[in-house]
């Protein structure tokens, strides 16, 4: 710990813990510096939010500029809340499919529900605040372990799914794709990343940045009223405040209101319209850390503005509030506008009058709270006084740990041997079938309303990713699909990021959709601490490879650090990715149920010796350190196999292999097809030495997760199949579909009733 | 001896609080509204105990959001209004409140359930001794 | 003069751009009508109360709405004998505000959609729904076939119907049971509902048989598109599955 060492830094000291923020006394310093005085607790404050790490990505911001975030699909990288990619064209108007991407790891660890509800509610308002409408929302979660019914691990898995379940259905957007992992290093620190999905016509984007000739426009806040949650005192079940409120919340739980969001939502597409028939260009920014402070100085700053804000003018939820917390607390649902003058009372009729938000939320309304002026300065005022008074691009300007980091050390590779082991294939199937990462996921997002809208083509959980048409009338349709595995982060975090990009793209490419962008959540520990960063620093070069080979750049993303437990133990390094396809036409959409028996199977993807990392080692209680490799070439080869095959119609099915390897995609691909009243598809597959030819075992290639896809031709389709495939590497005939409820190995029989009922058991106890 | 528990959200309540607006749009005029989760217990231990035991529960109580109140008696208190839809399942208790501190009488607390807060046709309402 | 389908936004409603968009391709004049413009509905000819979270279903679900001014409008509008279609949050509205089925009073409910079971969760799932009755029982389903089978999407926490054991009695005596939930093939078992509903009940209709209450969405398995077993060289853009409820409503109103 540093000594202050002069009279003047102890006093700083001294102020910041009266304020109690956590500024640091080099931070302290460098504002006393800057004002030439004192800074005022408002100020304090403000400081403590815009350059702590959440805000700031000081510890992380000059290593993400290694992720390419240019490339002909996209529209608006990641400067702003959300990033844009290019869908189409549709009646000679050009679609953007706008994609945002956030943690919520610490909070739902806390208060699970809240936490992610709250997250869902916040990653919804990037998206909205580019001028786009909602069309879907993503989660992929990360639990510790869960066995236990009375563990905290098992609260916050209930609570998170629930969480995300009651937001997004309330208000009415489709949850179309994600994930779930366990792991005991989760124990203590779950991840609970969010991903959410706008459609916007590329000539309606809205900034999040005052635009040029903004001098003098209004500032409006709209939304929630400003609430001391977080700093106390905060309860408004009472149109008086009582005594009993004194005590409420002094913690830091965000409360969501859903309701207030889905009438926030709609209301503001009423003003997207009316900018629209105005032929208007306004900025819109969405609050989160750093609460009004944060939100208003970014959107003047980054237009090379100042600002100057009344806190009086705030609807507040209680009288009597401080300034710092009117002006920094993160009170959830509100959002920020920059307009002319001229356009104020329409903004404010709508969302008041004709969507009556006061009525739906105490004193939730549009207000305007201040101007953007020419002098770069960020002045608050309350009380009719001047509170803060700075320099805005001292405020808003980036700061910079350079923290140290090293070389991650080179794990022993052990030589790529045939798995032996004396347990017989029907039971590993079932042991594989059955395991947490592999498992049924439908008793959770059964939760969740994945066909709101009407829009859904593919919904969560029939195929690695979701699909929508998000244009009506139009046969444009995008997908959307996440990965990032745990297990091979606690191997090898560089090549655990290659492999979430690569899953969520080849997710992707399944349904017949061309990847064409990404988005990016890092989960770490503590970058002050070397082995944690040095993960971090890993994974985002993982990442930028990954990027560039399948030329999907990063348009959106977010840090997540700090996440360790009491003890210092790190969580997996978790690079999580997002993935945005396109497809032109609707009609090339492929799902994953088989279709019909007779139909032959095929394998593109070189089955590897390497099963580190996999459900299947795991489930025989071993390890290894060796990674399936990425050849990047081949891939790309494939991929374009894929693309082709697909547009030419000439797939029944296909299935993305991931978690459990071939035999778990092909199981998957057979339960899909076990409903009442139809005919089971099965498969038969020939044994593995047919395709191998011996390169690696039979239990490799069974199930090894070195990716690739299963894929089912029809007779009749094989021929101009195998003609496209005729230069392509990693393509193996290697089996057929069957008329019988079986999956056929060689020439072992496993019934897939039997199967069926061991995948879909283990989480029905956890979600019922 | 029976013992109630009232768990209650020490956060905004925005259920609370629309209520309380819908109620006050019925002509029903109270100035606040309690919504609680009400658990019943059978031989119960004394009060301490019983309340130490409901905080120890993660699935009842969360300390950063809930609040917990163990009632004098396994029945709703003044102002209060238990709805139950099943016997076996737990009662959400509404109390309101005319005036600071002042709970609704009977009177109003009647009408609420009546008008808008039980749905006869699968709930009863309980009200105090 | 087209007649003019009214489908009402309540705070909370999420589902009203996807059913405005199929009645109009189904042939209806629909029209968004938002809460603050509830005084224009008397103007209208015929009803829909969409999907969604009213009121983020505080309380109960439908229990706040049912007491709103649009519902003043509506009510009078099903005495008039004007059509009144509820799905999902719509029809627990509807049951709410004692429209349906209608034998007690105003705002009295005598039934309700309640908390699913055996586990009081959200559920989403694709559904079958059969025709119960006759299907001149209520104009709305005079053109579906007998017997026919709908595809839906059950998407609600709330979704099971409840009410007294006398009661359930007079609903299956009045022909009130408009849908019950059914597999693919139209046989009828337990394993057919996805939350325990009484009697199987997946719609009921008033004595009138103007007014009609529909838990599930046709709505959301109503276009190509939308279904799970298109085939190859389906039009993927065309109205199908559902959409056949919301044409027989159309025609219906039509034929006022």
């Amino acid at each position: 710990m540093r000594r202050c060492n002069n009279r003047a830094a102890l006093r700083e000291r001294r102020l910041a813990e009266i304020a109690g923020v956590a500024l640091r006394s080099d931070e302290l310093a460098r504002i006393r510096d800057r004002l030439g005085r004192e800074p005022s607790a408002v100020e304090l404050h403000a400081f403590d939010a815009q350059w702590s790490e959440h805000c700031s990505y000081k510890s992380s911001r000059h290593l993400l500029k290694k992720l390419p975030t240019s490339g002909t699909a996209v529209v608006l990288g990641p400067a702003e809340d959300s990033g844009i990619l290019h869908l189409g064209e549709w009646k000679g108007e050009r679609y953007g499919i706008v994609i945002a991407h956030e943690s919520h790891n610490h909070p739902s660890q806390v208060v699970p529900f809240e936490g992610a509800a709250t997250g869902i509610g916040g990653i919804v308002r990037d998206v909205l605040c580019m001028g786009a409408e909602l069309i879907a929302v993503a989660d992929p979660l990360r639990f510790g372990r869960i066995e236990d019914p009375h563990s905290h691990q098992r609260y916050v898995a209930q609570g998170v799914v629930d969480g995300i379940s009651a937001y997004g259905n309330a208000i009415g957007v489709p949850n179309i794709a994600g994930d779930l992992y366990f792991d005991e290093r989760f124990d203590d620190n779950c991840l609970v990343n969010v991903v959410a999905m706008g459609i916007v016509k590329e000539s309606d984007v809205i900034h999040s940045y005052a635009p040029p000739g903004a001098d003098g426009w209004d500032i409006v806040l709209v939304g929630k009223a400003t609430d001391p949650s977080g700093f106390g005192g905060a309860s408004f079940s009472s149109l008086t405040l009582d005594a009993q409120d004194e005590d409420s919340n002094k913690g830091a739980v965000q409360v969501p209101d859903p309701f207030l969001k889905s009438v926030i939502m709609r209301a503001s597409y009423r003003v997207f319209r009316f900018l629209r028939e105005q032929g208007l260009t306004v900025g819109f920014k969405d609050l989160g850390a750093g609460g009004i402070m944060g939100c208003s100085a970014e959107i003047v700053s980054a237009g090379g503005y100042g600002a100057r804000i009344d806190l009086d003018a705030v609807n507040v939820a209680i009288e009597g509030m401080r300034p710092e917390v009117i002006a920094v607390g993160e009170t959830q649902e509100r959002l920020l506008w920059v307009v002319p003058p001229t356009v104020t009372p329409e903004l404010l009729r709508i969302y008041n009058d004709e969507y009556t938000l006061p009525e739906i939320a105490y004193n939730a309304r549009a207000t305007r709270i201040g101007s953007v002026t020419a002098e770069k300065r960020y002045v608050l005022t309350h009380g009719g006084q001047s509170v803060m008074d700075v320099d805005i691009e001292f405020l808003t300007g980036s700061i910079r740990d350079e923290l140290p980091f090293g070389e991650l050390p080179a794990r022993d590779v052990t030589s790529e041997r045939p798995l032996v082991t004396g347990v017989q294939l029907d039971e590993l199937i079932e042991r594989v079938l059955a395991h947490p990462d592999v498992c049924s996921r439908a008793p959770l997002y059964r939760r969740y309303d994945s066909v709101v809208r009407g829009c859904t083509v593919i919904p969560r959980g029939a195929a690695g990713a979701g699909v929508l048409a998000p244009v009506p009338g139009s046969p444009l349709g995008v997908a959307l699909a996440v990965a990032g595995n745990p297990r091979y982060s606690h191997i090898n975090v560089r090549l655990a990021a290659e492999h979430a990009v690569y899953e969520a793209v080849r997710k992707v490419v399944a349904t017949g959709a061309r990847a064409i962008g990404l988005t990016d959540c890092l989960n770490f520990g503590n970058p002050r601490k070397v082995d944690h960063y040095s993960e971090l620093v890993a994974a985002i070069d993982g990442l930028a490879r990954a990027s560039e080979h399948f030329h999907t750049p990063f348009v959106s993303g977010n840090v997540s650090l700090y996440n360790e437990s009491a003890g210092g133990r790190a969580i997996p390094g978790s690079a999580i990715v997002a993935c945005v396809g396109v497809l032109n036409d609707l009609a090339t959409v492929v799902t994953m149920p088989l279709k019909s028996a007779g139909s032959v199977l095929y394998l593109i993807g070189a089955p590897q010796g390497a099963l580190g990392g996999s459900v299947l080692l795991d489930v025989l209680g071993r390890s290894d350190e060796h990674l399936p490799r990425i050849d990047y070439e081949t891939i790309a080869a494939q991929h374009d196999l894929m693309y082709e095959a697909t547009q030419a119609r000439l797939f029944r099915s296909a299935r993305a292999i991931g978690n459990g390897g071939l035999l778990t995609a092909l199981c998957e691909a057979a339960f899909a097809t076990m409903r009442k009243g139809r005919a089971v598809v099965g498969a038969q597959i020939d044994d593995a030495f047919q395709w191998t030819h011996g390169t690696v075992g039979d239990l490799e290639a069974c199930f090894g997760e070195s990716g690739g896809f299963v894929v089912e031709v029809a007779a009749d389709d094989v021929e101009s199949f195998e003609g496209l495939a005729d230069e392509v590497s990693g393509v193996y005939e290697i089996g057929v579909t069957i008329d019988r409820p079986m999956l056929v190995v060689d020439d072992q029989a496993f019934d897939l009733h039997r199967l069926q009922e061991i995948w879909s058991a283990p989480l029905r106890e956890v979600y019922p | 001896m029976n013992r109630a528990v009232a768990i209650n959200l020490k956060i905004p309540d925005n259920a609370a609080y629309t209520a309380l607006v819908t109620l006050r749009r019925l002509g029903i005029h109270v100035m606040r509204v309690e919504r609680s989760e009400i658990v019943r217990f059978a031989n119960a231990p004394e009060p301490r105990t019983l309340a130490a035991a409901v905080e120890a529960d993660e699935s009842l109580y969360n300390p950063n959001k809930h609040r917990v109140t163990v009632l004098d008696d396994d029945a709703p208190r003044s102002g209060e209004v238990w709805i139950v839809q099943d016997d076996a399942d737990r009662p959400v208790g509404w109390r309101l409140y005319s005036a600071p501190g002042v709970p609704a009488g009977p009177d109003v607390l009647a009408q609420a359930a009546e008008r808008l807060l039980c749905n006869p046709a699968i709930e009863r309402a309980i009200f105090s001794k | 003069m087209s007649k003019r389908i009214a489908v009402l936004v309540f705070p909370g409603t999420n589902s009203e751009d996807e059913t405005t968009r199929l009645l109009r391709d189904c042939g209806g004049d629909a029209h968004l009508v938002h809460w603050s413009r509830a005084q224009t509905l008397p103007s209208y000819d015929a009803y829909v109360l969409p999907g969604g979270f009213a009121y983020e279903d505080r309380i109960r679900a439908g229990a706040i709405a049912a007491h709103d001014a649009a519902m003043d409008h509506v009510i009078a509008a099903a005495q008039e004998g004007k059509l009144v279609l509820g799905i999902c949050n719509g029809a627990q509205i509807l049951l709410e505000a004692g429209l349906v089925p209608g034998t007690g009073e105003i705002r009295r409910p005598t039934a309700a959609f309640t908390k699913n079971a055996p586990a009081p969760h959200f559920v989403c799932a694709h559904v079958h729904v059969k025709l119960r009755v006759d299907p001149t029982r209520s104009a709305m389903t005079a053109a579906l076939p007998r017997d026919a089978v709908i595809p839906a999407w059950t998407a609600n926490g709330e979704g099971r119907l409840a009410a007294s054991a006398e009661h359930l009695h007079e609903l299956e005596a009045g022909s009130h049971v408009a849908f019950v939930y059914a597999h693919e093939d139209g046989s009828v078992d337990d394993s057919a509902s996805p939350n325990q509903s009484a009697l199987g009940v997946a719609g009921l209709v008033n004595r009138e048989g103007n007014v009609l209450a529909l838990m599930p969405h046709p709505e959301r398995d109503a276009w190509t598109f939308n279904h799970p077993d298109r085939r190859r060289g389906d039009a993927m853009l065309a109205t199908s599955g559902g959409a056949v409820f919301f044409r027989s409503f159309v025609e219906a109103l039509q034929r006022t």
